[in-house]
């Protein structure tokens, strides 16, 4: 057990390592990097001495751009370990993990609502695929689901844009909240702001509780096929009992492992929805300051986007013995693992589109 | 040809699947062919702006008069090209790793799996922007190796599971025995038994690189240069086309084009599981 937890801490550990070095990298030491970018630029800008602008730099991104690449480095991970991201180019008032936590609260309220309400729809209609396959109603969600999961939900945001806020002014287009609601735990803050959360869920659950459903039905399918399901029905259980404790209980598993593993990785998924509804979440701040060459601010949403589903997955697996004693007992988890002749063909039906990517 | 004839009996049964690899087909030869013979004029007209459909313009046109339909016909092929592309790359680094991790095994094995794990946990999107957005190319094949950065780790730990099932079977062990190469082993013994999970996943791939691509240009991360579907929406979005009622069929018609063709490749996808697992055919 210790083993196990040891060995998840320190991978997680390790990934995150090399995602700071990759990202430090990447903004210090490519031809035309943001750093150099920087500095030509306010040399350009003249009346600046050498000095100046040196520290211009450093205020930036917290290193000294001609330190040795080493000094440089190690910098940059002590700033970090310190909560130190930098300073956004654009708004050197405010610094990028004060930007950051102001919009992560929202990107949590819409990732999360839309993520809840996709996973109860797409887990409801995907078993009752599994349990009626020949019915017209099976047959027609097979459809409607497959036609769903295929449409980019960019395109879904274009189009509820286009009706509802443009065409039909019925609902706001942009922000998390109207500007005359005033913050705080009063009645007409929280209206507005579940008012401007509906489009950005709806446009996220129309796109991915396609998923859900396709993912639900094949494992319920593969349960309906297992022998304890076939024992249990020669044994003369109730259709109530062996649909609730067995095919249930069993196909929802996998199930419960992929919301969690979901949650860290629907952070990244948001970009195009919070960019269309302009809703100032995360995804929403990234994509502005990609626009606005802010390097120092987009490395920061990157890294806390990265570093939120790496903890995420390291927490799903440190409760999964918990769900699933056979993954930290090495005998059981190789029988577990053992692959069987079609192994692998199963979720080449379910991955959705973008699921190869977000 | 048991392949295609399989594959034409599975079409004829499945409409949804023959409809879906028909659009494919159509929309390959539109890539290829299509930039030959039409053109996008140069000549710019504010006269004809956001003309409604007429028989030279049957899409109508957009905000400097150029015809809709020609342009969507020319985006088709780069946006085409990049999604093939990084299709190609992300197999054949998932192919190629998980055999070899998966018939290899020992410290081959292990050092390929923990890499594998690393790209599995970063999130592909986040890393593709950034790295569009540093990068900032015009290059299609750098575009499309952007795409594939994250994609081909899951497909390396599927082969490798079918890798490691099949280093057990009878015809594996013979070819041991022959005293055959490496190159052999993983190339002319395992590579025909993962095949058909490799040619579904080579769509689906196309589909997601497509998406991620698409987004980009809509995003503005890639370099708005040229002609294709992303650049159409962008453009049309940031002219305002929300806000003006003559312009939806220069705003919707790259959007549907993107729809259909991203629908057929999931519906034709499904024929081929069917053709390649004769186990779902019969459920």
């Amino acid at each position: 057990m210790l083993r196990y937890l040891a060995k998840r801490v320190l991978m997680a550990l390790i990934i995150i390592y090399i995602v700071l070095t990759l990202s430090f990298f990447m903004v210090r030491l490519m031809p035309g990097n943001p750093m150099a970018a920087l500095e030509a630029q306010l040399r350009q800008q003249g009346g600046l001495t050498d000095q100046e602008i040196q520290q211009r730099v450093a205020a930036v991104y917290g290193v000294l751009p001609n330190a040795p690449v080493l000094t440089q480095y190690k910098d940059y991970l002590v700033n970090i370990l310190h909560g130190n991201l930098g300073v956004p180019i654009t708004n050197p008032g405010t610094t990028v993990v004060a930007v950051i936590s102001q919009a992560l609260p929202w990107t949590i309220l819409v990732v999360g609502v839309s993520l809840i309400i996709s996973f109860i729809i797409g887990v409801a209609i995907g078993s009752a695929m599994a349990s009626f396959p020949d019915s017209a109603f099976s047959k027609i969600m097979t459809f409607v689901v497959s036609f769903l999961s295929a449409v980019p939900n960019y395109l879904i945001a274009i189009l509820l844009i286009y009706v509802l806020t443009a065409t039909y002014q019925v609902f706001p287009s942009g922000g998390a909240y109207g500007v005359d609601a005033r913050p705080g735990l009063n009645g007409p803050y929280l209206v507005s702001v579940l008012y401007h959360a509906v489009l950005p869920v709806f446009a996220s659950v129309v796109t991915s509780f396609g998923g859900w459903a396709l993912a639900m039905k094949g494992s319920a399918v593969s349960v309906l096929g297992a022998e304890y399901v076939r024992a249990a029905e020669s044994r003369g259980l109730s259709e109530r009992v062996i649909s609730r404790s067995y095919v249930g209980r069993n196909s929802m598993l996998p199930m419960v492992t992929q919301l969690a593993l979901s949650i860290g990785f629907m952070f990244g998924g948001s970009f195009f929805i919070e960019y269309y509804f302009q809703y100032p979440g995360i995804g929403y701040y990234m994509i502005q300051s990609v626009n606005n060459r802010d390097y120092s601010l987009m490395m920061g949403c990157f890294l806390l986007i990265t570093v939120s589903v790496v903890v995420t997955n390291l927490l799903v697996d440190l409760l999964y013995p918990l769900v699933d004693p056979r993954i930290i007992n090495p005998a059981a988890r190789r029988r577990a693992d053992a692959p069987g002749p079609d192994s692998g063909t199963d979720d080449a039906t379910t991955l959705p589109v973008g699921g190869t990517v977000a | 040809m048991r392949f295609v004839s399989d594959l034409w009996r599975i079409l004829r049964a499945d409409k949804g699947a023959l409809v879906g690899g028909v659009i494919v087909a159509i929309y390959c030869l539109v890539a290829i062919f299509g930039p030959v013979f039409v053109k996008v004029s140069n000549d710019q007209d504010a006269n004809n702006a956001y003309l409604p459909p007429s028989w030279t313009h049957p899409l109508g046109t957009d905000s400097l008069g150029q015809g809709v339909m020609s342009q969507i016909i020319v985006g088709a092929r780069p946006i085409m090209i990049v999604g093939v592309l990084a299709a190609i790359i992300t197999i054949f680094i998932g192919v190629l790793l998980g055999l070899l991790s998966g018939y290899a095994g020992g410290l081959t094995d292990s050092v390929i799996m923990r890499i594998t794990d690393v790209f599995l946990t970063v999130p592909g999107l986040p890393l593709i922007i950034v790295l569009a957005a540093v990068i900032h190319t015009t290059n299609p094949f750098i575009l499309a190796c952007i795409l594939s950065i994250t994609a081909w780790a899951g497909l390396a730990r599927a082969i490798r599971s079918q890798a490691l099932s099949l280093r057990s079977s009878d015809f594996v062990e013979a070819a041991k025995l022959q005293g055959v190469s490496m190159g052999n082993m993983v190339g002319r013994q395992l590579l025909p038994n993962v095949g058909p999970y490799v040619a579904i996943h080579f769509l689906l791939a196309i589909t997601g690189a497509i998406y991620a691509e698409v987004g980009l240009f809509l995003l503005g991360v890639a370099p708005i240069a040229g002609t294709n579907w992303g650049i159409m929406i962008n453009l049309a979005m940031s002219q305002g086309a929300l806000y003006t009622t003559d312009s939806a069929f220069y705003l919707f018609s790259p959007m549907a084009a993107i729809v259909i063709l991203q629908v057929a490749f999931v519906f034709f996808s499904r024929a081929l599981d069917s053709v390649f697992n004769p186990r779902l055919r019969v459920q």
